[in-house]
């Protein structure tokens, strides 16, 4: 029986939540990870042993999910492989709405007690339509309702990523990464096995929910490939879809006796189908989450063409070069732009060709980089802009004088708002790792997208340009 | 006719359809290929060579044999009857010499086509997503370098052009070097059809269209190459 989205709703979105089984020897992990949660959190364990320590947490044990005064609308199991089957009844019996289940060692381990088991949980499930979670995942993170299956799992944050992860590393990976960057999920979901939810399920309820802005997918391989396919059409065409691809499938081993059937590498059918629906493939997380950044905060161009601003003349040329590579042009800049930039520009140490060498003439007067901005925006050669802050000259004139900092900010902000041009900043760490870890992560909460390189940047800003609008 | 085809094949349980079949199936569904039939005598094949005009290319036609020019087993630019006489001879002296134990169901008559840019179309099974799409530009293009998109059956026909152009060798179809432009509409045609192709016949394990001569009047596959699936 298929899932119901009021059933699906409850899993992902719940109001009362419940975890099975957690234990001491686990620093009750998914407990202390849930304590945020916004509704009732209750425990689930009959072991004498593990109550105290339970309680101590501030959190209500029951001996069962039927004791449970409410209906929970989401429970995570983290029982023995051999207890789970009991517990999905236990969770079909008290109409939980979703469960996740973190146990592994079922089919994914290729023995024959585990693939029994995971039919066993699947035979009990799905006739009941329970919106099971895994197994073998690490299941649900929602910052906003305080859903965490991990303690460093930002909280009391609404996000606006839908991740959808076949891995829980990667899943936790993004999670954490992503919130060092600003950046934060509305749901997040590692879905293990999936044997009753699979990514196709969870792509759809995020293409409807009206809290995700972007999705991002990290797969392995589709046990229905065709509905894969068909759902990530339908999805791509109303949010951007950002797809990580990990591994090769192996073939199936038959005789091949065709060119075609000896070029379709498990590779490049997947890459085709990323093309092919509308979504972009990334290849690691650091991608992921640039893509992720620049369709967030970036405006959309169809044109390629760039005004740079630099702070070196050797930064110009470097700057330069990372965007042509990625297929983006620096082209001169218009006659009225250059007539203007020559009654102010100091030419001295510096140049206005486009890129603009502009330290010392934002030094002179900082007023100077509204004035260049203003330029940039009128000037019909460029669709874009992009800017060097330079760690190694800023860094720690920044921490002393946070009102040059600021004042940066204004700017940039006052641009971006005003122009429709996109716009982006590279931050290149330099020697000044952790001074620049403070500033992104300044910058991006203003909404002002910033790379750690411009390597980075330039992928980024391409890749986020070949989704659609939607 | 495409249904009697398979059925004939799965009797004789086999997988490799001739070229013949393989493309009266395809002339069936509407892709342009060179007409081809098949001879067991000389007489016949120049029977068929009078009808379809000179002139001709003469193929070997067997399961046993997978490349035939490997074999001798193929005469090009046939000019008229008495040269297709000895042709059709030297390919039985050179078929049977070099492969003596293969069973050999004739030879196939086709009208030899105007020569232009060589591309490659092709369909395969995923194990995941099901039928898909192959496209690429002939020869070393394919074979060296791999230059080929793929796409996954059903095609819209906005991924027929994408896939067209998305190949590094593009340049060459539009022109290049005294090679005139190829119809790129009658290529993304052709691929529309063998998306409708192998979506209507599930049965279809492989297929090769290589060479196909995209000329600037449209496009003709002059080999062709069906594989089965294993089971019906």
């Amino acid at each position: 029986m298929a899932v119901t989205r009021e059933r699906l709703t409850r899993a992902l979105a719940p109001k009362v939540v419940a975890v099975i089984g957690d234990k001491k020897a686990s620093g009750y992990n998914w407990l202390r990870s849930l304590k945020p949660f916004v509704g009732p959190l209750y425990s689930v364990q009959v072991d004498e042993n593990e109550i105290p320590g339970i309680e101590e947490l501030g959190i209500p044990n029951y001996k069962s999910l039927t004791d449970i005064p409410e209906k929970v609308d989401f429970a995570v199991c983290a029982v023995p492989r051999q207890v789970a089957p009991f517990i999905v009844q236990g969770c079909v019996d008290a109409d939980v709405g979703g469960v996740t289940l973190f146990t592994s060692g079922f089919a994914e381990t290729g023995e024959d007690i585990g693939v029994e088991l995971q039919q066993k949980v699947f035979d009990i499930a799905d006739p009941a339509g329970l919106a099971l979670i895994g197994p073998n995942c690490m299941g649900l993170h929602v910052p906003g309702l305080g859903v965490r299956f991990n303690r460093d799992q930002p909280e009391g944050v609404q996000g606006n990523i839908g991740f959808v992860s076949q891995s829980g590393t990667h899943g936790m990976n993004f999670s954490l990464t992503g919130a060092a960057h600003g950046l934060y999920c509305s749901t997040l979901v590692s879905f293990g096995n999936g044997i009753i939810l699979e990514a196709a399920d969870y792509l759809e309820y995020m293409a409807d929910d009206p809290q995700t802005e972007v999705i991002g997918m990290y797969i392995e391989g589709a046990r229905d490939g065709r509905r894969l396919f068909k759902t990530l059409r339908e999805v791509a065409a109303k949010k951007p879809v950002i797809i990580w691809k990990g591994g090769q499938t192996e073939g199936g081993g038959r005789a091949i006796r065709s060119h075609t059937a000896s070029l379709a590498s498990d590779q490049a059918i997947w890459e085709a189908m990323i093309k092919q629906v509308g979504a972009v493939a990334v290849h690691n997380l650091d991608e992921m989450i640039d893509v992720i950044k620049a369709t967030l905060l970036t405006k959309r161009t169809q044109g390629n063409r760039l005004g740079l601003v630099a702070m070196t003349g050797g930064q110009s040329v470097v700057l330069t070069d990372a965007f042509e590579k990625e297929g983006w042009k620096v082209p001169t800049l218009s006659d009225d732009s250059y007539a203007q930039l020559s009654e102010f520009f100091n030419i001295i140490g510096g140049s206005y060709r486009n890129p603009l060498d502009a330290a010392g003439t934002i030094g002179q007067d900082p007023k100077h980089l509204d004035t260049i901005f203003d330029i940039l925006n009128e000037d019909e050669n460029i669709d874009a802009v992009g800017m060097e802050l330079s760690a190694t000259f800023m860094a720690r004139r920044w921490q002393d004088k946070p009102e040059e900092f600021d004042r940066l900010i204004t700017s940039l902000k006052k641009f971006m708002s005003e122009s429709d041009k996109p716009f982006l900043a590279a931050l290149h760490p330099s020697h000044q790792e952790e001074a620049a870890l403070t500033a992104r992560l300044r910058l991006q909460e203003e909404g002002i997208p910033t790379f750690p390189s411009f390597e980075r940047a330039a992928n980024a800003l391409r890749k986020a340009s070949t989704l659609a609008a939607v | 006719m495409t249904a009697e085809v398979i059925a004939a094949a799965r009797a004789e349980q086999r997988t490799l359809l001739s070229e013949v079949e393989a493309k009266q199936l395809l002339a069936e569904a509407g892709v342009n290929v060179t007409e081809t039939r098949l001879a067991t005598s000389i007489d016949e094949a120049a029977a068929h060579a009078a009808e379809l005009g000179y002139p001709v290319a003469l193929k070997v036609v067997s399961d046993s044999i997978t490349h035939k020019t490997d074999v001798g087993g193929v005469e090009l630019g046939v000019a008229d009857e008495a040269a297709l006489r000895d042709a059709y001879l030297r390919i039985h002296e050179r078929v049977t010499a070099a492969a003596p134990n293969a069973d050999v169901q004739g030879v196939s008559v086709q009208p030899m086509a105007e020569a232009g840019a060589e591309v490659i179309l092709g369909i395969t099974q995923d194990q995941q997503f099901g039928p898909v799409l192959m496209f690429g530009l002939g020869g070393v293009f394919v074979e060296v370098l791999k230059d080929v998109a793929f796409r996954i059956v059903p095609l819209e026909p906005r991924d027929a052009s994408e896939m067209v152009r998305e190949i590094q060798g593009f340049p060459v179809l539009e022109g290049f070097r005294g090679t005139p432009a190829a119809n790129l509409d009658a290529i993304e045609s052709m691929l529309l059809k063998l998306s409708e192709f192998a979506e209507a016949n599930p049965e279809i394990a492989e297929l090769d269209l290589n060479p196909v001569f995209a000329r600037p009047d449209g496009a003709v596959a002059v080999d062709a190459r069906i594989l089965l699936t294993a089971e019906s």
